[in-house]
């Protein structure tokens, strides 16, 4: 007789039945791809229809709208931000303008994010395994999660592009479906494409933080490239050299270059056979750049939690102090030729932006809030970090020990300030580097306060992460994501168009001075410190009460 | 008088409507070693998470050296140390810094003891972390755990991944640890493990702690197994006080006694009995016995 072990079981959903065993893999990724890509669908058809709509009120007659494309479409400070500026007399032109560059930017982030969740970070966790164990092989199951991408990707263009048909359907905005589809393909070029490179850095990184940081890099280069080729400076042709560059060369609903999508194509269809071949090459959780088994123990950083922390992180802040100093001193470089061409309606627009200034701090202005991007990124990164290290059981070996729970989060804190602070004060140094380099005439201090003033927006992103650590913390990722995602979105949108303010006081990047085209607000950073902090403070106290918990 | 290692009163557990852990009272004396059973979901390991503090008890409240769990987790973790069934480190870590870092977090490393702790379990200590086997992974946190020499070893399936040999080097160094006057708290599924190693041993069903006591106290509550063969016919036992679970097989038969056994020796005698043997149920038997059957305690 089976023995009765007691054991209270509750079956709360039936198990279904269905599905070959050879395509399990692909059923388990397409669920966990799908739901992403309808999320972030409806983000960026908010933004296309946010932009659309606020551009009919804020530009109402011709003159208006002739008078923003005379003086848009000559900046080389906006073209390099942005891409290029083509007819912004028309509500397609401007949408373009406007929304292209954060969407292709967004999109990517996600498409490397999800690719290298799905695969480097399923093997990180050892499900790869068991998945392998199943009517597979390595290469049968990678491309299995490829095409489960694919259907996240279709899932993110369908709800995009819905909601883009919508708003342009409305007879003031007048957008016609074909070139609302169109628009909305090309929105979503850069997550093919970053899909693809994540999964073949999944093939090529030890773990899954590795190959985000590579696919992150290449993202990084890819904006460098592209920037260059818009500045204006004689190098246009260096736009083919950068996937971003492709995706602007598809010109929607301006001039539409449907040839321009055959590389983008072509790139994503040859990284996702490449990504399938290593996977093929290598071992389950071995990867194809060669990683030590052994090492020296190295143990200087080994003191504590904080300095493991330090320890594990570094690479990664590195690569972000790298990207900031570089983009800053590329901004610093273009902003005197930038800023001659700050005039009319352009300043206006910038003045949108929060920078009133003139000439090169303007166009510094403007260019930092995208340093203050950057660095909410590297906030972000520091919460989630913590939340992986709880929710990975690491955090265990630590609160088993004589640590307490404040001291082990409060270290955490302490060690995102520090990486923080320095990444403001990089911004500042390396862009007033590369403004000394072309005698723009700013000085060091003013380009360090306004670096500095980067700081307090990542410090609110960093509260609220921590906050919702203490109170949900399997929301953690998703709530300190939204913060900074919805932050960017309503800055730039507010930027451009017209937005209740109630709208825009919930973005943390309205709050900040756009330094150095206008004097930094030292009691609005003070006030946002003290938020950040505060919201930190009460995470902690949260977290003490809570029970650890798992994923 | 000193305040016990271990002690528990009504600590209570539930996760929403389901109780994990119902009213546990508990106490561990200095130098014990105690077994702790229970199957799946009995709620063992719910146990060690309060006795750690990492979650709050929903009533009740545990004790460790006279420290409230839940109010003193530093002063209790100062005295204790745990090994989990999984061991989660940090992958690009090498065992060697992983070693060094929960020593240093923990404080009162013995350095000599740790490296002969690394030669006993055969660990390679340059490998990192993401390079390990499970039971290499194991080995690593066993290190962590005894190297500290803790007054108190709290331990949730601590052999999880290991081979025989080091599993029987790892019962050696409880029983060093013991000999040390070192309390050990052990949660396992191995119960050959928890015979060879412990002095009393806890049984939870439900979140309930059903049983107590030594091996012997046990087994004194429970049937000795008897087995008899007979040059002719097997007798009926069925009627014989005491007398239980009678199976037939030929010229033998098997059976359980609890009580005397007295009235049964005297029939099989007379039956003509030519061996007998008859043998103290083992822990896993013991174990068995209050799940098996009618799923009642027995």
């Amino acid at each position: 007789m089976q023995a009765n072990l007691g054991i209270r079981a509750r079956i709360t959903a039936p198990v279904r039945a269905g599905g070959s065993p050879a395509t399990v893999v692909a059923a388990f990724s397409r669920r966990k791809a799908v739901r992403s890509g309808i999320l972030w669908g409806y983000i960026f058809g908010v933004a296309i229809a946010s932009s659309e709509i606020s551009y009919v009120k804020l530009y109402k007659t011709a003159a208006q709208r002739s008078a923003l494309a005379a003086t848009f479409g000559t900046s080389k400070a906006t073209s390099a931000l942005f891409g290029p500026a083509t007819q912004l007399q028309t509500v397609s032109g401007f949408t373009a303008f406007k929304i292209s560059m954060a969407l292709m930017i967004l999109g990517a982030i996600w498409g490397l994010l999800t690719s290298t969740r799905l695969l480097r970070g399923e093997e990180d966790a050892g499900r790869w395994d068991l998945l392998l164990c199943g009517q597979t092989t390595r290469r049968g199951a990678t491309a299995q999660v490829i095409a489960s991408l694919g259907a996240g990707l279709v899932a993110l263009w369908a709800v995009t592009a819905i909601i883009a048909v919508a708003s342009g359907l409305d007879s003031s905005v007048g957008i016609g479906v074909g070139p609302s589809l169109y628009f909305s393909l090309a929105m979503v070029a850069t997550a093919a494409m970053f899909l693809a490179v994540g999964a073949v850095t999944s093939q090529l990184a030890a773990t899954r933080r590795q190959a985000a940081s590579f696919a992150a890099t290449f993202l990084g280069a890819s904006y460098g490239v592209r920037l260059i080729a818009d500045a204006g400076v004689g190098l246009h042709g260096l736009v083919w050299a950068s996937p971003l560059g492709w995706v602007e060369e598809v010109q929607p609903l301006t001039s539409p270059q449907p040839l321009a999508l055959l590389p983008i194509a072509a790139f994503t269809a040859v990284l996702a056979v490449v990504a399938v071949r290593f996977a093929g090459a290598r071992d389950a959780g071995a990867s194809i750049v060669a990683d030590r088994d052994h090492g020296e123990a190295h143990l200087k950083l080994l003191y504590g939690p904080s300095g493991l922390a330090i320890r594990s992180m570094r690479a990664t802040v590195i690569g972000w102090w790298v990207a900031i100093g570089l983009s800053a001193f590329l901004y610093g470089l273009i902003a005197k030729s930038a800023g001659a061409t700050v005039t009319g309606s352009v300043k206006g627009v910038l003045s949108k932006l929060g920078s009133t200034g003139t000439g090169a701090d303007a166009v510094l202005g403007a260019c930092f809030l995208i340093e203050a991007i950057l660095i909410g990124f590297i906030a972000a990164g520091q919460v989630t970090a913590a939340r992986t290290e709880e929710s990975e059981g690491m955090l265990d070996h630590f609160v088993v020990r004589p640590v307490s729970r404040s001291g082990w989060l409060g270290g955490r804190l302490i060690v995102a300030l520090v990486v923080l602070v320095p990444s403001g004060v990089a911004a500042g140094v390396f862009g007033w580097l590369g403004a000394a380099t072309e005698h723009t005439g700013l000085s060091f201090t003013s380009l360090l306060g306004a670096g500095i003033n980067l700081v307090p927006p990542a410090i609110v992103i960093l509260g609220i992460g921590v906050l919702t650590f203490g109170l949900r913390p399997r929301a953690t990722s998703i709530v300190t994501y939204a913060v900074l995602g919805w932050s960017l979105l309503i800055v730039i949108v507010g930027g451009f168009g017209t937005v209740s303010h109630w709208v825009l006081d919930t973005s943390v990047f309205h709050h900040m001075a756009s330094a150095p085209g206008m004097p930094a607000n030292w009691t609005a950073n003070g006030i946002m410190t003290a938020v950040g902090v505060t919201a930190a403070l009460v995470g902690v106290l949260a977290f003490k009460r809570r029970d650890l918990q798992g994923r | 008088m000193a305040d016990p290692p271990l002690r528990t009163e009504g600590l209570t557990k539930r996760f929403g409507n389901v109780v994990a852990l119902d009213h546990l009272d508990l106490e561990v004396g200095k130098g014990e070693v105690v077994g702790y059973l229970g199957p799946n979901g009995a709620g063992k390991t719910t146990t060690i998470r309060l006795l750690l503090g990492l979650c709050r008890p929903s009533d009740g409240r545990a004790e460790i050296f006279g420290f409230d769990c839940q109010h003193q987790p530093v002063e209790t973790h100062r005295r204790l140390a745990f090994v989990a069934g999984e061991a989660n480190l940090w992958p690009s870590l090498t065992g060697a810094e992983t070693l060094a870092l929960l020593g240093r977090v923990h404080g009162g490393l013995d350095e000599a003891y740790r490296d002969e702790l690394i030669e006993r379990f055969d660990l390679d200590p340059t490998k990192k972390v993401r390079a390990y086997s499970k039971g290499n992974r194991q080995k690593v946190i066993l290190i962590a755990a005894l190297m500290v020499r803790p007054d108190l070893l709290v331990l949730d399936e601590p052999t999880s991944g290991l081979d025989p040999l080091m599993e029987q080097t790892f019962r050696h160094c409880v029983h060093e640890a013991r000999d040390r006057g070192q309390t050990v708290f052990l949660s396992s599924h191995i119960m050959s493990e928890v015979e060879a190693l412990c002095d009393r041993v806890g049984i939870l069903r439900d979140g309930r702690l059903v049983e107590m006591g030594t091996l012997a106290e046990m087994r004194h509550l429970s049937a000795l197994s008897v087995e008899a063969r007979f040059d002719g016919a097997v007798p009926d036992l069925s009627a014989v006080p005491g007398v239980s679970a009678v199976q037939a097989d030929g010229s033998a038969v098997r059976c359980q006694v609890r009580g005397s056994i007295e009235p049964l020796v005297k029939i099989l005698a007379a039956a003509g009995v030519t061996e007998l043997l008859s043998r103290e149920p083992s822990l896993e038997e013991l174990f068995l016995a209050q799940y098996g059957g009618d799923g009642h305690a027995g």
